[in-house]
């Protein structure tokens, strides 16, 4: 009996945190079919008296979410694979090639970078694209991004190539195959889960960086969508129910991935540094 | 059989790419950082030394102070108010059988969020005239409060706006450590007679310290990394109530091109951070032997 009443208690009090994390997106998404801020004002629990799917519309075609979206889509997607495939090379020869001082050295080196705090780094990065004549451009986001993501990746990538047994390589050594052979045709299909993990992780990474992006871009038409929505709400902010619309678009992505891989994306994620 | 895997030329081919990038971008600008702390520069023209001309600047500046408080705002809020609350639901969850898997991967959801998408839900929520807040204080008879523009509410808007989006994160980093516990220790107690609260404060904490202090050591570091949530709620204001240490650097080195200030607000980044870790690594840190079970 006093058993069942604290576990009654314990749900009841995980219930309420639970409300406390969804409400807010359910706030939301109510919002955004609402008719203008005055519905959503006199009524901000319930259901919208009529479904105004056009504040997506708008907000997709009028604020340019669309534009944002695919600058997001593509800057992220490209950056995460670039760091794969740049950290992958570079965990093979530190893990599998024999230069076990050199790449302990180097491995360690690579280390560094997840001591060093990212903002600090903000201002002298900026001051580097600009020498570089980049800043303003969609490389000034590109290059960092992809740079940006290496100690978590490589960290990630050598311990499971270090897991692989040697026996593998050397079966292929016998075989004729060069360290290039091996590495393609042997060590990275063996490493797919991983690859995912650190793919899924620096895409989520990436398509919601937003210091870099306000600061590095400048035009409208390169904006990624974190920016994009701050500059809508700072634009629109007279229409909340589109202003929801925009903040729907920016969750479902990362929602949907969520929701098919959590399990990978939590222990990416957990395994790299993070804030909070 | 070696000759494969012992070439000089691929081993370069392959380190190269990520060491040009990583000493581009982590390496070099943290060096920059440090020899351009030291000048006076606009951005046009050459840097002129000016030795510690800016740090003297920083030191006697009552805004840059003002940063460095609200950072230990998040420091301390994190480590004494979050963790706590961390741990609590951690226990909570890994002591029901029902529900767990949902309660685990719903609290985690903010976390793979963006935080400008955070920060404009938020601003939502703590708007004024039509904010759920406000709209629920009005209906109960409370006063209005101005979240993000009222000087005494705006660093406590932002706090638990950032707890919101980070408690799931670390709940599921300590749960896992939980759930790793070996279930004999937890049925022997049961046996010896130990209730629930027993158990969890004299088995269960004791088994996860070494978690805990890597989430104080990871939330400590997230205090410092948190800006991005500060420029879009609030863009430091109002009237710098809010900025950080680093949102501070930003509106000078980037907003005002004082290269050469900024720089050395990010140099202080620099050591404040190593401080902090070095005196978290000193007195916590060695204290919490690996446990093993």
């Amino acid at each position: 009996m006093i058993r069942s009443m604290k576990k009654s208690v314990s749900h009841i009090i995980l219930l309420a945190y639970l409300i406390a994390i969804l409400y807010p997106f359910l706030f939301v998404l109510f919002s955004s079919v609402k008719s203008d801020n005055q519905e959503i004002a006199s009524n901000p629990f319930g259901l919208p008296s009529s479904f105004h799917f056009e504040n997506y519309h708008e907000a997709w075609v009028n604020a340019k979410i669309s534009t944002y979206f695919i600058n997001s889509l593509y800057i992220a997607t490209l950056c995460s694979i670039a760091t794969i495939l740049i950290s992958s090379l570079a965990a093979f020869a530190i893990t599998r090639m024999r230069y076990l001082k050199i790449s302990k050295g180097l491995y360690q080196f690579i280390l560094i970078g997840m001591l060093i705090p990212g903002n600090a780094l903000l201002l002298p990065v900026y001051i580097l694209l600009k020498d570089a004549n980049i800043l303003g451009t969609h490389l000034a986001l590109i290059i960092p991004y992809t740079a940006g993501a290496i100690p978590f990746t490589v960290i990630i990538l050598s311990a499971f190539m270090r897991s692989i047994p040697s026996e593998l390589e050397e079966a292929s050594v016998m075989d004729g195959l060069s360290a290039k052979g091996i590495f393609w045709r042997i060590i990275l299909p063996i490493t797919v889960p991983a690859l995912v993990t650190v793919f899924i992780v620096n895409f989520i990474g990436n398509w919601n960086e937003f210091l870099m992006a306000n600061y590095f871009i400048s035009t409208d038409e390169l904006r990624t969508l974190p920016v994009g929505m701050v500059g809508f709400r700072d634009t629109y902010n007279t229409n909340y129910a589109q202003m929801s619309a925009g903040i729907v678009y920016s969750i479902v992505p990362v929602m949907i991935i969520y929701g098919v891989l959590q399990k990978q994306i939590i222990e990416g994620l957990t395994a790299g540094s993070v804030k909070g | 059989m070696n000759k494969a895997l012992r070439n000089p030329m691929t081993y370069v081919f392959f380190m190269l790419p990520i060491l040009v990038l990583y000493i581009l971008f982590f390496i070099y600008p943290m060096i920059d950082a440090f020899a351009k702390g030291f000048t006076k520069w606009n951005g046009i023209g050459t840097p002129k030394f000016n030795g510690l001309k800016n740090f003297d600047k920083a030191f006697s500046d009552e805004n840059f102070w003002n940063s460095v408080k609200n950072n230990s705002y998040f420091i301390l809020f994190s480590v004494f108010v979050q963790v706590p609350i961390i741990v609590f639901f951690s226990l909570l969850i890994s002591n029901v059988k029902k529900l767990k898997g949902l309660y685990k991967t719903a609290v985690f959801i903010p976390a793979v969020m963006s935080t400008a998408v955070v920060g404009i839900l938020w601003s939502f929520i703590y708007e004024p005239d039509i904010g759920l807040f406000n709209v629920i204080l009005t209906k109960i008879g409370i006063n209005p409060v101005m979240w993000l523009s009222d000087t005494n509410w705006a660093m406590v808007s932002i706090l638990i706006t950032n707890a919101w989006q980070w408690t799931g994160f670390y709940i599921v980093m300590v749960l896992a450590a939980i759930l790793s516990i070996p279930k004999e220790i937890d049925e022997a107690a049961v046996i010896d007679g130990a209730n629930g609260f027993q158990r969890a404060i004299s088995i269960t904490m004791p088994l996860i310290m070494p978690i805990i202090s890597v989430v104080i050591m990871l939330s400590i570091a997230g205090a410092m990394k948190a800006a991005d949530i500060v420029i879009v709620m609030t863009k430091g204001g109002p009237g710098g109530a809010t900025d950080v240490m680093a949102t501070y650097m930003l509106k000078y080195g980037i907003t005002n091109a004082k290269y050469g200030y900024g720089n050395s607000i990010a140099v202080l980044i620099f050591i404040f951070t190593l401080i902090i870790t070095a005196i978290y690594q000193l007195l916590i840190a060695r204290r919490n032997e690996r446990v093993e079970y």
